[in-house]
């Protein structure tokens, strides 16, 4: 049951809708998403693609994107258009976005992207309710595969978060999918966030959670292979992968490609995810079968569940499992688990 | 030359020696003596002749016929020569090749054992390592400072370095070294130093080599000119979802809180 009221994050006036405290935000390499809640506990999502494209600036272009509503800050001298509509112009003029994030972290290629994501953030959250509202917001655990170090990019999101008037804290990625859509198992089992950049899991019982790591491959992973084979910029492989085809029954060659990858990242994220159960570290042991949640964008394409359920059945899991299934709301399920976080913090 | 030697066997063939007595009792006093180059002089004369008399070729075009003959085989002959020369040299080479290839393995061999020397080495160092973090953890308080502890590990690293780059100098007489085998040695170094950051992490003398100071990230946006920034965002309005309610997931977990 969803109750719906329709307001805006960014207002302060009492007369409207009470927009209860604490705020979560879902820090992707391909998109940022925050939630906020209202008194009955809907949930609102503001969602914006982490992109941007820069193009020459003068009086007619500030002017051609202001009445077309596209959103654009100028920066260094040039005109920087923000989110989505970055991405869509990307693929009409067969241009590739710049990422300020790449494989989950900020990226060291772009360390002049830094206002465009506090630009993007600032709109997505606006201002707190109060000084010092919560602000959950989520970062990845660290990689099985790859060495990479969560530090600086934890710290430079919880100083911009912070500088905004909240009170930022850390969430792990997939810990907030377990908040998010295992509150019918007393929030015990597997979460799944498969981003942009990386997948992350969590194993948690009753909120706790016991084991966290990534591996560093995610929908931007599928992107460049798929722009690889087929020899087309990335955004147009993205455009591909997310215009609503099926990985189990591609009806084209382009499809195909899609669908090769998606299983081929569905098994590689398995195989890890058994191996560092297998190895023994910190695992707890559960006497009933527990459920495995995915979600993240790179999980919304058709059929992904059950490849990953055909995959799944492909190895020798070590621990018992009972459903596997995909969030409903698989896009913003990250944003409401730290929301979830930041309003038991907030009591 | 060989027409000669040939009309001679020719001759020796077909003749039979008899002694002078034999002859002086048959009645000859005097016999016909012929030399075998004669013989072969009037048997070339006779081909000669015999060409002519042919019509199939003259005799100008025949001796140019010889001398091509014998220009072909000078020809063959040097390139022979040639290959016999280019034979020896590639074994003089083959050899020589197979002479280094004989240092460099005894120069590995020398090189494995100083790994192998290394590594046990370094075991040492991990186990007492372990030991010293046990200790500590134990409760009991270090018998040395960590920083000191890192500093004498990074000191036996070094030295070790020192000892086996002095033994792949001169381990066989001065031979100079492989770069191969720099390569792989560097490698080994490197991740002895790797291996070392990671035990003092493990053990938590990481704050002996400066991670005390907490690194203020923040002063990245102090002057970023982010609200500066022309812009036209306040007056767009982002991309919005209505998501499911949470009552549900807060009531649970407040539940746990308080059953926990």
């Amino acid at each position: 049951m969803t109750e719906r009221e329709d307001f805006d994050l960014n207002s302060r006036s009492s007369a409207e809708a009470i927009v209860r405290l604490g705020k979560g935000l879902d820090v992707g390499t391909a998109n940022f998403a925050a939630a906020a809640q209202s008194d009955a506990g809907s949930v609102t999502v503001n969602v914006e693609r982490n992109a941007f494209l820069d193009i020459p600036s003068d009086a007619y272009s500030k002017n051609m994107l202001t009445k077309l509503k596209v959103p654009y800050v100028v920066h260094n001298g040039k005109l920087v258009v923000i989110g989505e509509a970055a991405f869509e112009l990307a693929n009409v003029f067969g241009r590739e976005t710049r990422r300020p994030m790449a494989d989950g972290l900020v990226s060291p290629k772009e360390q002049d992207a830094l206002p465009m994501m506090k630009a993007i953030i600032h709109k997505i959250l606006g201002e707190p309710q109060q000084p010092g509202e919560y602000c959950y917001f989520s970062v990845p655990a660290e990689s099985l595969d790859v060495d990479n170090n969560v530090v600086y990019h934890q710290g430079l999101f919880e100083s911009l978060i912070n500088k905004l008037g909240y009170q930022a804290r850390p969430i792990n990625e997939a810990h907030a999918v377990v908040f998010s859509e295992l509150a019918e198992n007393d929030f015990t089992g597997i979460g799944l966030s498969f981003g942009g950049g990386m997948a992350n899991a969590c194993i948690a019982y009753k909120s706790v959670p016991c084991l966290s790591f990534s591996v560093a491959r995610g929908g931007d992973w599928i992107d460049n292979n798929v722009a690889d084979v087929l020899g087309v910029p990335r955004s147009k492989a993205t455009a591909l992968k997310e215009r609503g085809i099926d990985i189990r029954a591609p009806q084209r060659r382009e499809e195909e490609a899609v669908a090769i990858y998606y299983r081929s990242l569905i098994s590689y994220v398995l195989e890890n995810v058994k191996s560092r159960f297998e190895s023994g570290d910190s695992m707890p042991s559960f006497n009933e079968p527990i459920d495995i949640v995915c979600a993240g964008g790179t999980s919304m394409v058709g059929g992904f569940i059950e490849v990953f359920r055909e995959e799944f059945a492909k190895i020798d899991f070590p621990i018992p499992i009972g459903r596997i299934f995909c969030s409903d709301e698989a896009l913003t399920a990250v944003a409401k688990g730290c929301l979830v976080a930041a309003a038991i913090g907030d009591d | 030359m060989e027409s000669v030697n040939e009309v001679k066997q020719q001759l020796s063939a077909r003749a039979r020696s008899v002694t002078l007595d034999e002859l002086a009792g048959e009645g000859r006093t005097r016999v016909p003596v012929i030399r075998a180059e004669h013989i072969a002089q009037m048997i070339r004369e006779a081909v000669h002749a015999a060409i002519d008399g042919s019509g199939l070729l003259n005799p100008r075009e025949v001796d140019a016929l010889v001398e091509r003959g014998c220009a072909e085989f000078r020809d063959a002959l040097g390139q022979r020569e040639q290959e016999l020369q280019s034979a020896r040299e590639s074994e003089a080479r083959l050899n020589a090749t197979e002479r280094e290839v004989a240092v460099l393995k005894a120069r590995c061999a020398a090189l494995t054992q100083d790994s192998v020397l290394s590594r046990s080495e370094l075991q040492q160092v991990q186990d007492e390592l372990e030991a010293a973090r046990a200790s500590s953890l134990g409760g009991s308080q270090p018998d040395v400072d960590s920083s000191e502890l890192i500093a004498a590990l990074a000191r036996e690293v070094a030295a070790l370095r020192e000892s086996v780059n002095q033994r792949m100098v001169a381990p066989l007489g001065g031979q100079p070294h492989s770069a191969d085998f720099e390569v792989a040695f560097d490698k080994l170094a490197s991740k002895l130093g790797d291996r070392l950051d990671t035990f003092g992490k493990k053990l938590g003398l990481g704050n002996a080599i400066g991670v005390d100071a907490q690194v203020n990230i923040g002063s990245i946006f102090d002057d970023d000119g982010a609200t500066d920034l022309e812009s036209n965002m306040q007056d767009i309005q982002p991309h919005q979802q209505v998501g499911g309610s949470i009552a549900e997931n807060l009531a649970k977990l407040r539940a746990l809180k308080a059953d926990g």
